[in-house]
């Protein structure tokens, strides 16, 4: 079995930015806290409840107005993104003094492979995960539970379905007992299975995670193909891998280094109507997308752009992608490549979500040079404008464009993730 | 999720295709990953010294090919050519039309003794 002798930890940290807050501030202890977006700006929902909240009734997602309704006390604080990342460094620093192989798989979530140094700490998982847990608690004041099993899928299923949920905050799921204990959980609580899938699972008589694990390969895939047509073969294969724990992915420290795509998208305040107004949303989108392509020293050679209409249930807009003249990082270049797409796809309805990707990376230390190349050019004068930002804020230099009333770079300098920083 | 790729043994992209990651936070862990590899400088005793020396002076007397090793506090790099120039009061040194600090250098040896 492959990483049979792997021991792998996925730690996460309990209603993470709730207890980064409280962990500041001693006046909220006692105190129910939520973390929760913008009411102005349409994202007035919980991002994250302590413990506390979470008793009287107030779940992550829901609105700000239901959760008051539910707990009139409780205490409401603005993200700050800026913050929660910070925090989520230092923890990864601290599970980087007991394995260097420390792989971030969200703001609160981490892998850790210990199996190379976990006989420095006695050779006991649990052991060295209550070390790391109080380790944790101590010097940033956040609640942490582990997961541990012999691969990463194993590892974070245990994490969700019993850590969380046990007082310790420490679950081992041992392979060999996946029977009395993974296998018996309802299918719809297997990782990356959502409720469409799970009504197909069900469909198909797959009740339990033990039922889809013990079903053979050969006749699940066929199954599937009768109900997702024939290129469900993969999907039905990763979905029997994780239901039996079989994954042999390494835990990846640099894994957010090989990037192979870049994106950015943003929902705005209010419906846009027209194509002046989206040219400026779609020039933000760019320089955004262009900057994070040269942090990286990469060109892009296929663009994507994507509108989506203001009433998500009935979708409107369009998804296109293009290959692009050259291999690019400059924003104009993905400006006008991303303008020439949504003339001919953009339907004319009113847009809520904008979006911008490119992919098919090559370094930009070479390439092949063009006739009517900006990159040269162009690409020292935006070298230079991301200097001016690195150094003091995304705010300090923006086109003239984003000034008027359809800009939102002056906002969005302030945000990330689209909440304050 | 219908992507062979994710089958691929050894890979990682159940991982990589799934997670959430804000661009800032993937931002901050390219630059702490960056700085976990950051190397300190070298130091360099009398008698390396004295070699760099020697290196040094044949290559700018003699036109020998000399590889000079450079601090960089992310990588290794080496410069490869002749010696032209020899600024003592500036601190540098030319080689291919291009000049380069003596505080940068950690080690240097001629092509010829290189291959010995």
């Amino acid at each position: 079995m492959p990483g049979k002798s792997r021991t792998i930890f996925l730690v996460d940290c309990q209603s993470f930015y709730a207890s980064v807050e409280k962990a500041l501030n001693p006046e909220l202890e006692g105190k129910p806290v939520a973390v929760a977006g913008d009411p102005e700006r349409r994202s007035g929902i919980i991002l994250a409840a302590c413990p506390l909240a979470k008793a009287k009734g107030v779940t992550t997602a829901e609105r700000l107005g239901e959760a008051l309704s539910k707990c009139r006390d409780l205490v409401i604080i603005k993200p700050s993104m800026q913050r929660y990342i910070d925090y989520s460094m230092r923890i990864s620093e601290i599970y980087e003094s007991y394995s260097d192989l420390v792989e971030a798989y969200s703001i609160d979530e981490q892998f850790i492979d210990v199996t190379g140094s976990l006989h420095l700490y006695g050779g006991d998982p649990e052991a060295l995960a209550r070390m790391i847990q109080l380790h944790v608690k101590e010097a940033i004041g956040v609640h942490t539970r582990f997961g541990i099993s012999d691969s990463k899928v194993l590892a974070k299923q245990a994490c969700d379905n019993f850590a969380k949920k046990n007082e310790s905050g420490i679950y081992v799921l041992e392979r060999e007992r996946l029977a009395d204990s993974l296998w018996r959980l309802p299918v719809n609580k297997m990782f990356m299975v959502g409720s469409r899938m799970t009504a197909h699972f069900e469909r198909m008589g797959i009740r339990t995670i033990g039922d889809l694990a013990q079903t053979p390969l050969a006749q699940l895939k066929q199954r599937m193909r009768q109900r997702f047509g024939k290129n469900s073969d993969v999907q039905a294969e990763v979905c029997w891998r994780i239901a039996n724990g079989i994954d042999d992915s390494p835990v990846k420290p640099g894994t957010h280094m090989g990037e192979k795509s870049v994106g950015h998208m943003m929902t705005l305040p209010r419906d846009y109507g027209t194509r002046d107004e989206l040219k400026v949303i779609v020039l933000e989108l760019c320089e955004l997308v262009a900057r994070r392509c040269r942090s990286i020293g990469k060109m892009g050679r296929t663009l994507s752009v994507g509108c989506q209409g203001a009433d998500f249930d009935r979708p409107t807009g369009f998804s296109r992608q293009m290959t692009l003249p050259y291999p690019s990082h400059v924003t104009n270049d993905l400006y006008y490549n991303a303008m020439s797409l949504f003339d001919r796809h953009w339907d004319g309805l009113p847009v809520r979500r904008v979006g911008i990707s490119v992919t098919g990376f090559q370094t930009d230390d070479q390439y092949q040079l063009v006739m009517d190349d900006n990159r040269e050019r162009l690409g020292a004068l935006e070298a230079a404008m991301d200097r001016l930002k690195d150094k003091y804020g995304d705010a300090v230099i923006m086109r003239a464009v984003s000034k008027t009333a359809a800009g939102q770079a002056q906002d969005r300098a302030m945000k990330i993730g689209g909440h304050y920083k | 999720m219908g992507d062979s790729k994710k089958l691929t043994a050894g890979g990682n992209w159940l991982w990589e295709d799934s997670r959430m990651m804000l661009p800032e936070h993937k931002l901050a862990q390219n630059e702490h990953q960056r700085e976990l590899r950051r190397r300190e400088r070298k130091h360099i005793d009398e008698a390396e010294w004295a070699d760099i020396a020697m290196a040094f002076s044949a290559s700018l007397q003699l036109h020998k090919l000399i590889t000079i090793r450079m601090f960089d506090p992310f990588e290794e790099t080496r410069i490869e050519g002749v010696v032209e120039r020899v600024d003592q009061f500036g601190g540098r040194f030319m080689v291919d039309g291009e000049w380069f600090p003596f505080h940068d250098i950690e080690g240097a040896v001629l092509a010829d003794m290189e291959d010995n």
